[in-house]
């Protein structure tokens, strides 16, 4: 058995060597030595001056025992208890039962307090400011710097946001800035204090009166503290401070309770019991304890009327279970692991399903992107034979107006060469170059003539474009009828066109709708043909024509062509299928095509008999196209 | 003076018809031009010489319909066709209703221009038989029977034997016959006679 000094033993992190036992003093008398933890919320000094009386009067109640005393923080008191370097603690309520479900430990008695005729419930927080500062109630301290003993402090701290919480207020939000400064309390209330000096100096003095320690801190500018219950009082009482110069906010002090405190009270300091201590020595101190007069020196130093029986800690295990820092209520990642490390065939059973849903499901999205990938090159390639589908139909519709178009061409470069040869022959003749100016002219003409027939052309042989550009109908129909004027002229066929309503752009797919009236009108010139060729007619006064009807209505367009040829020989619908068509040469496109591209404007196209016998096409095509003016 | 005679030139297209005009007109020929055979017709006489330049495809009557008229009314005008594409075998048809030329557009000026002197030369010739013809038609049927046994080489006196008339009467015909003929002489007489047989006989068969 090692022989300690009192000093040494107080000597933060030497409780570990200090067992307990008994001791030979120099008279040669043996001793039980006791060791008491106590948790220092006023500094080392007045921790001393507080408990080392009661430390005395249990000596004195308990035969041969020696208590030695252990001013200690939160975490020192936690860490004495771990390493079973204490017999009792003496501790806050907070702590007490974050300990007591940690530890084992047994709570023997309550300090009652001397204040409020010997109650135990004493322990609170109270919301200090500044008696000058605006600050009303809790809500006022939004984003202010709010000084703490600590975030585990209970009277300090916890009790003050389990409060708030109460009230709906997140009070670590709340806060600005949330500054611990640590025991000793009277820190806090100095801190506060100092900001209303600071326009002459930002250091400031005060005196820790029971340890006489001068203090000399830098102001933080603090807008508030919280502080335990009845700190405010005690340094009143203490001479330290001038009350009124502080103000407590949400005072809801009960009846007969002589501090103003901002949260509602909790049990006060009690004294437990650790494992090291035996249940004797327990019983011996319990009795020492509740024995103590209300008005002895060693009760009164305390700050206390003595003790009483143990009270229910409920009330503070329900605020730590709100707060979520219960000792029992682990973090949930902990018990998380602790059920894991006990379940641990589940666990990996889990785990493993967790990876091969993972991988069924990165399986299934690859395969899923490689056949959207496959759809979206289908549907490419789809569109594009599509498009050199049309583009073939186009060419062939080119071959097929062969006759038309080289004749069209034909003209103004014939007579170009007749201007050239009659220019020439002037020339030769002795006619001044001045004079033919105009002819040169008339060249240019021609060759524009030439040119707009060739880009009319080139239009229709071109691809395709996707996009769509705000046209009006009747004007494209007006360009694309003179490319079959030909045609209809050689076999007399009368093409009268109609316009009607008040015109309106439409965003349309140029090439793909003059694709469409070539075919129709084709169609349609080709139908009379065959009837002009027939026996029966050709005697008769057949006067082959074809109307073009365009009406601009409200909601849609309609455009009909009208034709008195032949007729339809075959149903519709199977002449809108592709690859099938009634003619020898014919690619059976055309209406399909037609179809297609009145579908592609979001309009319909239909196929039937006309009045007299021919044949009427009819695309209507609705206003409310995408990007269409309203 | 055959280049006086008008040529006509016939094409729906208007910078064809202007472009032909100019080409023609260098080389001197008197044009005039119309828009259709409709127009054409109703400003033309068609007993007059002259060319018919026409265009083949033409919205109302074409330019064969058009050809088939003149030939109908025997006029005396030339008619030339122009065609934006030539096919074979419309130029066999047109040259066999009669027509003196078939050129493709564009046409080439020299070439043209010849074949226009020359088909004003035909017209010239076509309206010197329709003179001829005329004047025949205008001699009594005895005038007319003894023209006939004047070109076959019949005497006065097998004349007057074989129509059972006096010497005297064939000489006073014969006289007649000259005059209204226009002729100086009866060998003159006897070529027109010859070159009018063609029509002659159409006629007779009517």
């Amino acid at each position: 058995m090692a022989e300690v000094s009192a000093a040494q033993a107080t000597e933060l992190g030497a409780l570990t060597v200090a067992p307990a036992g008994e001791l030979m003093d120099e008279a040669g008398a043996n001793y039980q030595v006791v060791d008491v933890g106590v948790l220092a919320i006023r500094g080392y000094k007045g921790t001393i001056n507080r408990w080392q009386p009661l430390m005395g009067w249990l000596e004195s109640q308990i035969p041969n025992s020696y208590f030695r005393l252990h001013p200690l923080s939160l975490e020192e008191l936690a860490k004495g208890v771990e390493t079973e370097g204490l017999d009792f603690v003496i501790t806050n309520p907070g702590q007490s039962v974050m300990l007591a479900r940690q530890y084992s430990l047994s709570w023997l008695a309550t300090l009652r307090s001397p204040i409020n005729n010997g109650a135990a419930m004493q322990v609170g927080s109270a919301l200090v400011v500044r008696a000058d500062s605006p600050y009303q109630t809790l809500q006022d301290l939004k984003g202010k710097r709010l000084g703490i003993v600590s975030k585990n402090a209970f009277g300090g701290y916890l009790t003050m946001v389990y409060e708030a919480q109460l009230k709906g207020i997140d009070l670590p939000d709340l806060a600005g800035e949330i500054v611990p400064l640590g025991f000793p309390l009277d820190n806090l209330v100095y801190q506060l204090g100092a900001t209303a000096h600071l326009g002459g100096t930002n250091e400031l003095s005060g005196t820790d009166a029971p340890s006489g320690k001068a203090l000399s801190v830098k102001a933080l500018g603090l807008d508030a503290a919280i502080v335990p219950v009845c700190q405010l009082e005690q340094m009143q009482a203490e001479g330290l401070i001038n009350i009124k110069d502080y103000r407590v906010l949400d005072n809801q002090a009960p009846v007969g309770f002589h501090c103003q405190v901002s949260s509602r009270l909790y049990p006060n300091w009690s004294m437990a019991k650790t494992n090291r201590a035996t249940q004797t020595l327990a019983k011996q101190v319990t009795q020492a304890l509740l024995a103590l007069p209300e008005d002895s020196p060693a009760a009164r130093a305390a700050e206390s009327a003595g003790w009483t029986t143990a009270v229910s800690q409920l009330a503070i295990d329900q605020l730590l279970k709100d707060l979520d820092m219960h000792p029992l209520q682990t973090p949930w990642w902990q018990r998380a692991w602790q059920w894991v490390k006990l379940h641990q065939h589940w666990a990996w059973l889990a785990l493993a399903i967790l990876v091969l849903l993972n991988v069924y499901h990165f399986w299934l999205e690859y395969r899923f992107s490689r056949r959207g990938r496959e759809l979206i090159n289908t549907q490419r390639q789809l569109s594009e034979n599509r498009a050199l589908l049309e583009h073939a139909q186009r060419i062939a519709i080119a071959g097929e107006l062969g006759a038309s178009l080289s004749h069209e061409l034909n003209q103004p470069l014939a007579a170009i060469g007749h201007y050239c040869h009659g220019a020439e022959v002037r020339l030769q003749r002795g006619t001044s170059p001045e004079e033919l100016q105009a002819v040169l002219n008339l060249i240019q003409q021609e060759v524009s003539r030439a040119d707009s027939i060739i880009s009319r052309l080139r239009n229709l042989l071109k691809k395709r474009s996707v996009s769509k550009q705000p046209l009006y109908l009747h004007q494209l129909v007006n360009d694309t009828a003179p490319l079959l004027a030909y045609e209809l002229e050689q076999h007399q066929i009368l093409l009268s066109t109609n316009i009607s309503g008040e015109a309106y752009p439409l965003p349309l797919d140029e090439v793909g709708m003059q694709q469409l009236l070539l075919n129709l009108l084709k169609n349609a010139a080709d139908a009379c043909v065959l009837r002009q060729q027939s026996e029966v007619d050709a005697a008769k006064n057949y006067l082959p024509t074809i109307d073009i009807d365009l009406r601009y209505q409200d909601r849609k367009i309609l455009l009909t062509v009208t034709d008195n040829g032949t007729g339809l020989t075959e149903d519709a619908n199977l002449l809108m299928q592709a690859f099938y068509s009634t003619k020898s040469e014919g690619l059976g496109l055309g209406l399909v095509i037609c179809r297609d591209i009145a579908e592609s404007h979001g309009g319909r196209f239909s196929l039937e008999t006309a009045l007299g016998g021919g044949c009427q096409a009819q695309v209507s095509l609705p206003r409310k196209l995408e990007g269409a003016p309203a | 003076m055959s280049q006086q005679l008008p040529v006509y030139l016939i094409d729906d297209d208007e910078s064809v018809r202007r472009s032909l005009r100019f080409m023609l007109e260098s080389y001197s020929l008197n044009i005039h031009d119309f828009d259709s055979a409709e127009a054409f017709f109703a400003a033309i006489d068609l007993s007059e010489p002259g060319c018919a330049l026409v265009d083949v495809r033409m919205p109302g009557l074409s330019g064969p319909q058009l050809h088939a008229q003149l030939v109908q009314y025997n006029s005396p005008l030339a008619v030339i066709y122009l065609t934006g594409h030539g096919d074979v075998p419309m130029a066999v048809e047109a040259l066999k209703l009669g027509a003196v030329d078939f050129f493709q557009k564009p046409a080439d000026g020299a070439k043209l221009a010849d074949a226009v002197v020359k088909a004003l030369e035909h017209a010239k010739a076509h309206y010197q038989d329709n003179q001829y013809v005329k004047t025949y038609l205008a001699l009594t049927p005895r005038e007319r029977e003894i023209l006939n046994l004047i070109a076959k080489g019949y005497k006065n006196q097998e004349i007057a034997d074989t129509l059972c008339i006096a010497m005297r009467t064939v000489e006073i015909h014969r006289s007649n016959l000259m005059r209204g003929m226009q002729v100086g002489s009866l060998a003159e007489m006897i070529l027109i006679y010859g070159r009018i047989a063609e029509h002659l006989k159409v006629l007779d068969s009517d």
